[in-house]
């Protein structure tokens, strides 16, 4: 029912509409215009900025179009100099290793609770959906001890850790409300067939889920790739900064080293693989968006 | 193996690793946070000296803390407001009002959830820059001289400098999951609003708001949430909690004072005062917010 729904929410249809003034219409497509300039101009000045050359930044015309020849070498020089392909790299082996990772221990967790009522099975989705609500900023001083123990500080592993733990509660709870949706025909089908409770799980039901391990997916991604104050308190060598942790730290350099136009060309190479995700994904992180927030 | 014993291990070969792993990584550090706070720790190994609530009584003593909490519900009652009225009026506009190339505005307006709070904060402290930035520049057209103000500088203009980007980054999201309260609301209560002639305004108020009110609910609470708990990465990023303390929110506090400072204890009892105001927030507000929700079958 909630999949009906969803997909027929954003395809964008339009339910009816009701005639209104054209006054207020036309203020209202005003508004959304100007926010459509609130939201495009910053990216756009960024991109611009990423062209331009010091001195251009200097004087004082913001607005102005960069010079050309068009400084496409910031890209090339934050890229090498400032190691932005290591960090690059270092974000999606965390991003992918965590979002993985995550997403089949959430997804064993939840066909149990969403199938298999246990004695505290309730309590236990309880526990995992009150972790949402807690914040997590005050466990960052004994994350840090805890990983310094463990020898995970200062590697990427350490973060892959982190990241899959708090992706876990989004995913259980997502996803035992999709499981929760399957007919139980298929299963108990499969187990006439003979199939064991894994075989089972991995064979039918993993592939019938595929679209809510999809949202959930790119939703935990996303944040994972976006993911700054773990990354900065848990990794202090450069060799393994992560993409939003090395912005960071260029950005606190600009004091000393003012070289804006390749913080700008920095700042849009980050955004890259997250506009192409969002442009090929669109429906789906729609659809985690509404999952999460339903209560 | 007897299929009672076969379940029983199915059942905990696909519950335990996920749950030692949430115990581990989540539940443990949650505690052990508490249970820092109640003693003087510079985090080396040696020197951990309880001492009771003292990390609390100097907290309350604290003039930056008072800062803090006041900026933190600043941040929380601006973007309330500032996110939920452009939210619902970008929700309205996109499904109710047949405006041509409504799910374009849709996928725009999303396009700041999906960018890192990092990039967000070093460019909005470019945007505000009194010389390079675009804003003193824009504003500079409609004055005889040259605007020059350090909007993130000084302390009148910097906690508001702070808001804006924090709600620019916040609409899309809500917006996304009000169009899908609205678009849930079934057509005939509308086609029957109309037969009875009532205005785009009348029904907004008598059936769009009562039946979207829980997703409104929601949509309070979790801003309330992750303010309390995320606001500081863009502080950190835009200002670090200056000019002179000046935008110093609880988190910012909470990682300077562990993480600069070396004051774990201290730091700790931060977050344990962060937790508490975030549940007081919360349940004050169920309160408050508690209206007849409308279930339609």
């Amino acid at each position: 029912m909630k999949q009906v729904l969803l997909s027929k929410t954003f395809r964008g249809d339009q339910v009816s509409a009701t005639k209104q003034h054209p006054f207020y219409k036309m203020l209202t497509v005003l508004v959304l215009v100007l926010w459509t300039v609130a939201v495009l101009y910053p990216l756009i000045w960024t991109l611009l900025g990423a062209l331009k050359d010091n001195q251009q930044f200097m004087l004082g015309k913001p607005w102005a179009l960069p010079k050309f020849p068009l400084l496409w070498s910031n890209f090339t020089y934050v890229w090498e100099t400032y190691g932005f392909g290591s960090y690059f790299l270092n974000s999606t082996i965390v991003t992918g290793a965590s979002t993985l990772i995550s997403l089949l221990l959430a997804s064993t967790s939840a066909y149990i609770l969403a199938r298999f009522a246990f004695k505290g099975s309730g309590a236990l989705y309880n526990l995992y959906l009150s972790a949402m609500m807690i914040p997590m900023i005050l466990g960052l001083i004994p994350l840090f001890f805890l990983l310094n123990d463990l020898h995970l500080i200062n590697k990427l592993f350490g973060l892959i850790v982190v990241y899959t733990a708090s992706a876990l509660p989004f995913g259980i709870f997502v996803l035992v409300g999709f499981f929760k949706t399957l007919p139980k025909e298929l299963e108990e089908a499969a187990s006439i067939d003979g199939a064991g409770y894994s075989r089972t799980y991995f064979t039918v039901m993993l592939p019938l889920a595929k679209s809510g391990l999809v949202s959930v997916g790119i939703m935990n991604a996303l944040n994972i790739w976006n993911e700054y104050i773990m990354g900065t308190v848990f990794i202090n060598d450069p060799s393994q900064y992560t993409l939003p942790v090395g912005i960071a730290i260029m950005q606190s350099e600009m004091q000393y080293r003012t070289e804006w136009g390749p913080l700008f060309a920095g700042l849009l190479l980050s955004m890259i693989p997250v506009i192409i995700i969002y442009v090929v994904f669109q429906r789906q992180i729609a659809e985690g968006v509404t999952a999460g927030a339903v209560k | 193996m007897s299929q009672r014993a076969k379940r029983k291990f199915f059942i905990a070969a696909f519950i335990i690793p996920t749950l030692v792993f949430f115990c581990v990584f989540t539940l443990y550090p949650i505690f052990r946070g508490i249970y820092i706070s109640f003693f003087d720790w510079s985090g080396s190994a040696k020197n951990m000296d309880f001492i009771g609530l003292d990390n609390f009584h100097e907290l309350l003593k604290d003039p930056i803390i008072w800062t803090a909490i006041k900026n933190d519900y600043f941040l929380v009652v601006g973007k309330v407001i500032g996110i939920l009225l452009l939210a619902t009026l970008f929700a309205i506009a996109i499904t109710r009002l047949n405006i041509r190339g409504s799910s374009f505005y849709r996928v725009i307006f999303f396009i700041p959830n999906i960018i890192s709070v990092v990039v967000i904060g070093v460019l909005w402290r470019y945007v505000y820059n009194p010389n390079m930035g675009f804003i003193n520049s824009f504003l500079s057209l409609f004055k005889s001289e040259q605007v020059q103000t350090a909007w993130l500088g000084q302390e009148n203009t910097a906690m508001w400098s702070l808001l804006w980007p924090s709600i620019w980054a916040g609409i899309g999201f809500y917006m996304i999951l009000l169009i899908a309260a609205i678009l849930s609301i079934p057509s005939e209560l509308y086609e029957a609003a109309d037969l009875d002639g009532a205005s785009q305004g009348r029904q907004f108020w008598s059936v769009t708001l009562p039946l979207i009110w829980e997703q409104m609910k929601v949509s309070i609470l979790h801003i309330v949430m992750t303010t309390l708990n995320g606001s500081f990465i863009i502080v950190w990023i835009m200002t670090e909690g200056g000019p002179d303390n000046a935008t110093q929110v609880m988190g910012s506090y909470l990682y300077q004072m562990g993480f600069r400072q070396y004051h774990m204890g201290y730091a700790a009892a931060i977050g344990v005062l962060i937790l508490i105001l975030s549940f007081i927030t919360t349940i004050v507000l169920q309160r408050l917010l508690r209206r007849e929700t409308i279930e339609l079958a």
